[in-house]
C-alpha cells in the first residue's frame, strides 16, 4: 500500500495544493468581509442540533424491571411522574438561579429601557473565545455588549450566527474596545490576555480617570460601566494617560451574562 | 464508495475536533488536552497518505466556520501544515523518541500559532509547555498500546 504512493517531496504535492486551496480562500474570505466563512453557519442551527435528548435525563431508571405486570405497570408510571418532577425541579433551579441573575442586575443597572437577554457560555474554542447561546435568532449584532450580573460589560459579541455568537471577553485575542469616563475623556482598551492596556485617545481634562463607561459615541446601546481605574497606577506622559489593569475574573460556565437590545 | 470514506473520515475528524474543544472548554487547568492534534500527528508519521488531504483540508473548513473568527481557511493550512512537517521530520529522521517529542514540540507550535502571534510569549509558554509534556504521554502510550495490539 505504502509502496503504491509516491516517495520524497512529490508525496507532499496533494497538501500543498490543499495549503494552496486553504490560503486562496482565505485571501477570498478577507476581501469578501468574511461571507464566504458564514455562509454555512448561517443555513444551519449548530446549537439547537445538539440539545440533549429527554432519555438521556431518564438514563438511570432505565434498568427497573419486574417479572409482574401490575408493578411494571405502576413503575412506568411512577418513573413517568419522577422524570416529569425531576425536569420540573431542573427547570423550577433553573428559573431561581435567573431571577437571582435578575435581581441582581436590577439593583445595579440604570437603563430600564433596554430589554436585557439572558445567555451563557456555552464553549471556548481554541483560541480562547468563547461561544455563547443566542444570535441572529435574539437579533444579536456584531459589536452588542455583555454584561455580567453586576451589569459590568465582559465583553461585545465577535460574530453572530444563527443561534449562537462568539463573545470577545477580556482576554481574548481580538479585543478592542473604546469607552469614556465621567470626564468625557476617550479611552482604547486592549487586552494581552492577562492584562487590559487602557489608553487615553483624547484629553479633555488632566483629572485622572475613576470609572469608564460604553457610550453611545461608540456605538454602543447605552452607559454602562466597564472598568473601575482610581486603584491603579495612572501614568501621564505627553497628555496621554496609559493603565495597565490585571484581568482578575475569568469567566466561568456559572456566569450569568446578559444582552441589553433596545425594545 | 470513495465519497463514503471520504465524508466518514472528515465526520470522524471533525468529531473528534468537536470532542477536543469541549474537552477543552470544561478543564480549568492551565493546559490542554488536544486530541484532534493527536490524531494529525498520528495521521503524519504513522498513517500517513495523499488521500487524507481533502479530508483533513475539509475538517479545517467545518472548524473555521463554526467555531473561530478567522478567516475561512486559516485552520484548514494549520491542520495540513502539521500533518506535513510531522511526516517530513519523521522520514527524514530516525523513528526516536527525541524525534518525536522534536516533531509534537513543532507542531504544537503551528497548532497553538495563532495565540503564539497574538500574544507575548509570557502569555502561553507555560500553558504550551505543560500542553506538550501532559500530550506528549498520551501520544506515546497510545503508540506503545498500538504497538502491543499490533
Amino acid at each position: 500500500m505504502q509502496s503504491s504512493q509516491p516517495v520524497g517531496i512529490r508525496k507532499y504535492i496533494i497538501y500543498f495544493l490543499f495549503l494552496f486551496l486553504s490560503g486562496l480562500l482565505t485571501v477570498v474570505d478577507y476581501f469578501s468581509n468574511k461571507s464566504l466563512s458564514n455562509y454555512i453557519p448561517n443555513q444551519i442551527n449548530l446549537i439547537s442540533s445538539f440539545q440533549l435528548p429527554e432519555t438521556f435525563l431518564q438514563n438511570e431508571l432505565f434498568n427497573l424491571s419486574s417479572n409482574r405486570a401490575d408493578i411494571v405497570a405502576e413503575n412506568i408510571r411512577l418513573k413517568e411522574e419522577i422524570i416529569d418532577l425531576r425536569l420540573l425541579y431542573i427547570e423550577n433551579q433553573d428559573l431561581k438561579d435567573d431571577i437571582e441573575s435578575y435581581d441582581l442586575l436590577i439593583k445595579n443597572i440604570s437603563d430600564f429601557e433596554l430589554t436585557y437577554y439572558a445567555t451563557g457560555l456555552i464553549l471556548k474554542n481554541s483560541t480562547d473565545e468563547y461561544l455563547i447561546a443566542g444570535g441572529r435568532d435574539n437579533n444579536f449584532e456584531p459589536g452588542d455588549l455583555v454584561v455580567n450580573e453586576n451589569g459590568y460589560i465582559v465583553g461585545y459579541l465577535g460574530e453572530v450566527f444563527n443561534d449562537y455568537s462568539i463573545l470577545e471577553s477580556l482576554d481574548s485575542t481580538n479585543f478592542n474596545f473604546r469607552a469614556l469616563d465621567e470626564n468625557n475623556n476617550s479611552f482604547e482598551i486592549n487586552s494581552n490576555g492577562r492584562e487590559l492596556i487602557v489608553n487615553s485617545i483624547n484629553m479633555l481634562t488632566d483629572t485622572k480617570a475613576k470609572t469608564i463607561y460604553s457610550d453611545i459615541t461608540f456605538g454602543h446601546v447605552s452607559k454602562f460601566p466597564f472598568l473601575d481605574l482610581e486603584t491603579y497606577e495612572q501614568k501621564i506622559t505627553n497628555n496621554r494617560l496609559s493603565i495597565t489593569v490585571e484581568i482578575k475574573e475569568k469567566l466561568t460556565f456559572q456566569s450569568k451574562l446578559f444582552i441589553p437590545k433596545e425594545k | 464508495m470513495k465519497f463514503l470514506r471520504l465524508t466518514s473520515i472528515t465526520f470522524t475528524l471533525f468529531l473528534i475536533c468537536l470532542i477536543e474543544i469541549y474537552l477543552n472548554t470544561f478543564t480549568l487547568l492551565n493546559f490542554g488536552v488536544y486530541i484532534f492534534f493527536i490524531t494529525l500527528v498520528f495521521l503524519g508519521v504513522d498513517f500517513f497518505s495523499q488521500n487524507n488531504a481533502i479530508s483533513i483540508f475539509l475538517a479545517g473548513l467545518l472548524y473555521d466556520s463554526f467555531f473561530s473568527t478567522y478567516y475561512l481557511g486559516l485552520y484548514s493550512a494549520i491542520f495540513i501544515l502539521v500533518i506535513i512537517v510531522a511526516n517530513y521530520l519523521v522520514s527524514q529522521y530516525s523513528k526516536s523518541n527525541l524525534i518525536y517529542f522534536v516533531i509534537f514540540s513543532v507542531c504544537l507550535l503551528i497548532y497553538k500559532l495563532p495565540i503564539i502571534l497574538e500574544f507575548s510569549i509570557s502569555y502561553w509558554s507555560l500553558s504550551y509547555l505543560l500542553s506538550l509534556v501532559v500530550n506528549f504521554i498520551i501520544f506515546m502510550s497510545i503508540k506503545k498500546i498500538i504497538g502491543n495490539n499490533v
